[in-house]
């Protein structure tokens, strides 16, 4: 027992020493990156000493290990920062009331990929133009053009005007929990879409784990299904938003992807949320799962019990080809601040090669949008989970992403379609309605959204 | 048949009624005192209360959509979120939801409630330590006891799931599946919201004589007969009046559905406040929005006159 508290006082002691170290080095890396000409007063002043900034994103793991981060940019620049992380539909529904109602609460906000068409077409975000182009705001060296260019052009007006600085390229992957019980069963990760239903049907319940668990945000995981299959959301976004979910690809699509859920997926398989997902697959509960690379990259992590027998792949191919989804999340200034300069520097920091390569190196930060550390061997070792290669799956399906399928997600009425395709497969793999009836009734409720938000079709 | 003659009745009237003159001066100036003390408080109530609803309903004949902010003084159609939405399938199904809630949660309440009250209707310590444990739930913030359903009614980590697999009763997914799912909600709802029947009921009979009950003792009545003729007629007005509140509430139902559920599977349990939620704040059509909820506010005013007039009726028979 005294030895077990020695231990205990010890690896405290140890994490606190380890904590102030690194938040010296933190000060000082984010001084010296900040305040170009603006180095901290001799005699300690700061210069946000007395400036308070809010800021929220939602609960994405980076934005979770970015917490631990925040206290160096209080440490070198006197700031106070209040910064929270709701989760997905609530930091959205929140921040669109606070957005659209002209609200100045927020300094710095998460610009959501699937609203960035409505919150900067609306004007609710500054340009940050003229921020990038001023040498005292921004140093030579933080390289505004490091950032992927996939990434930035979908922050961009028409007029070629940045919005947001990415601090994500998250794509659309498959995840094996307990790859184990695919060679046991004779297979390999699975590369279609009949590979998948093949392989699902070998694995399901062995050691009594279902095989089966996307998260149950069907509007983002069934979408590489639906192009799998020839199908698309509208008709030809931006030009055409007529929905298409009603054709026979779509259709075929929905059934396909229903079935796995039904067939092969845990016990109340669509009341999944993504974090549910990732919990349940790092507890080895449940065990393929085509999903997010920022989730699946957590199988590999310390406290998950499959980090010995996990396994990944590029999303898998329909008929049609393969479409595996790319978004983007990036920091923006709501055009309601009130510190706009202050939340500049909080972004150029945050943003910046010294802060995102710490992540990389000390948590294993994997979504990163900056083609230098990208290629940088830190990121290439964090990379590889379980001995395998995830950024050739990673800078694959980026590539893959350019080719414009993705164009459909940043037209900002896909939030009102994006709900009826979540219902539309929930009714159909909760048995309540056919592929058909379920995606008809889905096409006839999408029309009527788009109608009432005014588009005419 | 005497015939009565209308001057008469005016005359008579008059009289009843206190001539103003008759006021002495000291009273007259007390009730404009009450009323100047009062009007402050009376504004800024009608401010606060009437205020947004007026707001709200205005808001509902316009197509308010804050990424046009113009939107908000657009009348040209100002029935058009009405006649659309008599045309909105999502709609009416939420409009059966809730039904079908209201009615599984008020009668389980009610029924829980009285059940549970009646049992600990004695003066012991046990009992009062009981009742305490009770009303725990209703004091939990909604959100708490959302989260501790969804536990309850995630297969993967529910320990009622585990317990009934154990004893070779496996139960599927509750919330997943359409056919349960409103019953899940109901029985999550019954859970947080019985001790306040229970609460109501247990003051009531606490408040019953002894004497009637002595008395249809000593005539032989049992158990159920003194429930009958006794109890139930003293408690029958805090019944409704329970009935009452508890139906208001399930009309707000919301940290249930939205945490177990999400409206889901489908719309199965997608009520009406959870629709205009879904229209208001993930899609921004304030006004269409508005509108359902200035029907969910006619519905409720609708509802409380109504049971406000049965409970009146009920103590007019008492």
């Amino acid at each position: 027992m005294g030895k077990e508290g020695e231990a205990k006082k010890m690896t405290l002691l140890e994490r606190r020493l380890r904590r102030r170290q690194l938040l010296r080095a933190g000060a000082a890396a984010a001084g010296a990156l900040l305040l170009p000409g603006r180095a901290p007063a001799q005699g300690g002043a700061k210069p946000l000493s007395g400036t308070t900034l809010n800021i929220a994103c939602w609960s994405s793991p980076y934005a979770k290990l970015l917490t631990d981060y925040v206290p160096q940019f209080e440490e070198a620049t006197g700031a106070k920062v209040n910064y929270e992380t709701p989760s997905f539909p609530i930091y959205n529904q929140r921040i669109d009331v606070e957005l659209s109602t002209g609200g100045s609460s927020y300094d710095v906000l998460n610009v959501t990929f699937i609203y960035i068409g409505r919150w900067i077409g609306a004007g609710w975000f500054v340009p940050l133009d003229p921020y990038l182009k001023d040498p005292q705001k921004t140093p030579a060296d933080w390289e505004p053009g490091d950032f992927l260019p996939g990434a930035t052009a979908a922050f961009k007006d028409p007029s070629g005007r940045l919005y947001a600085i990415p601090w994500t390229a998250d794509i659309y992957m498959a995840g094996a929990a307990r790859y184990d019980l695919f060679e046991k069963s004779g297979k390999t990760m699975p590369d279609t879409f009949d590979g998948v239903a093949d392989a699902m049907k070998a694995v399901h319940m062995k050691d009594g784990i279902p095989a089966f668990l996307p998260e149950n945000h069907y509007g983002w995981s069934f979408i590489p299904w639906l192009q799998g299959f020839g199908g698309n959301v509208f008709r030809d976004p931006p030009e055409d938003l007529t929905p298409v979910l009603d054709t026979p690809e779509a259709i075929a699509a929905a059934d396909f992807f229903a079935k796995l859920l039904r067939d092969y997926g845990p016990d109340g398989v669509i009341s999944y949320t993504y974090d549910q997902v990732v919990a349940t697959l790092k507890a080895g509960r449940a065990n393929y799962s085509p999903n997010g690379q920022i989730f699946l990259v957590q199988l590999g992590a310390k406290d998950s019990k499959v980090a010995g027998t996990c396994n990944f792949s590029m999303c898998p191919a329909g008929p049609k080809g393969r479409f595996p989804g790319v978004a983007t999340h990036g920091w923006g200034i709501p055009a309601g601040s009130n510190n706009k300069d202050a939340a500049w520097q909080f972004i150029t920091w945050a943003m910046s090669k010294p802060i995102i390569r710490q992540m990389v190196v000390e948590r294993g930060y994997s979504s990163i949008t900056r083609r230098s550390l990208i290629d940088s061997p830190e990121f290439k070792g964090k990379l590889t989970v379980n001995g395998h290669d995830i950024v050739k799956i990673y800078l694959d399906t980026i590539a893959l992403g350019a080719q414009g399928y993705m164009k459909y997600r940043t037209i900002y009425v896909y939030p009102q379609v994006d709900k009826q395709i979540d219902i539309a497969i929930q009714n159909i793999a909760s048995g309540q309605l056919s592929a058909t009836a379920a995606m008809t009734q889905a096409q006839q409720d999408s029309l009527a959204e788009l109608k009432r938000a005014g588009i005419k079709l | 048949m005497l015939a009565v003659q209308p001057s008469s009745i005016k005359r008579a009237a008059e009289n009843r009624r206190p001539a103003r003159t008759a006021l002495p001066n000291w009273r007259r100036e007390q009730r404009r005192a009450f009323t100047f003390g009062l009007l402050p408080a009376l504004l800024v109530l009608v401010a606060i209360t009437l205020g947004p609803t007026i707001y709200l309903i205005v808001t509902s004949l316009t197509p308010l959509d804050p990424v046009h902010p113009h939107s908000a003084a657009d009348f040209s159609d100002p029935i058009g979120n009405y006649r659309a939405l008599m045309a909105d399938r999502r709609f009416l199904n939420s409009l059966e939801v809730q039904l079908k809630l209201s009615a599984a949660t008020v009668v389980l309440q009610l029924a829980v409630g009285l059940g549970v009250a009646l049992l600990l209707n004695a003066g012991s310590r046990f009992l009062e330590a009981v009742r305490t444990a009770f009303i725990l739930p209703m004091v939990l913030p909604p959100i708490v006891v959302a989260v501790v359903w969804k536990v309850i009614f995630t297969p993967d980590v529910s320990p009622m799931h585990r317990a009934l697999t154990a004893i070779g009763l496996p139960v599927h997914s509750l919330i997943a599946n359409p056919d349960t799912a409103l019953g899940a909600i109901a029985v999550a709802d019954t859970w947080e919201w019985f001790p306040f029947t229970m609460l109501m009921v247990l003051a009531s009979l606490q408040m019953i004589p002894a004497e009637p009950i002595d008395a249809a003792r000593i005539d032989g009545a049992g158990r159920l007969a003194l429930f009958r003729y006794i109890l139930f007629p003293y408690i029958r007005p805090t019944l409704v009046v329970a009935g009452l509140f508890r139906l208001i509430d399930s009309i707000k139902a919301f940290p249930l559905i939205y945490v177990l559920t999400n409206g889901g599977p489908g719309t199965a349990t997608e009520v009406t406040n959870y629709y205009a939620f879904v229209e208001s704040f993930n899609f921004s059509y304030w006004g269409y929005g508005s509108a359902i909820a200035t029907l969910m506010v006619a519905g409720v005013l609708l509802l409380s006159w109504f049971i406000g007039r049965l409970g009146v009726e009920a103590e007019r028979d008492d």
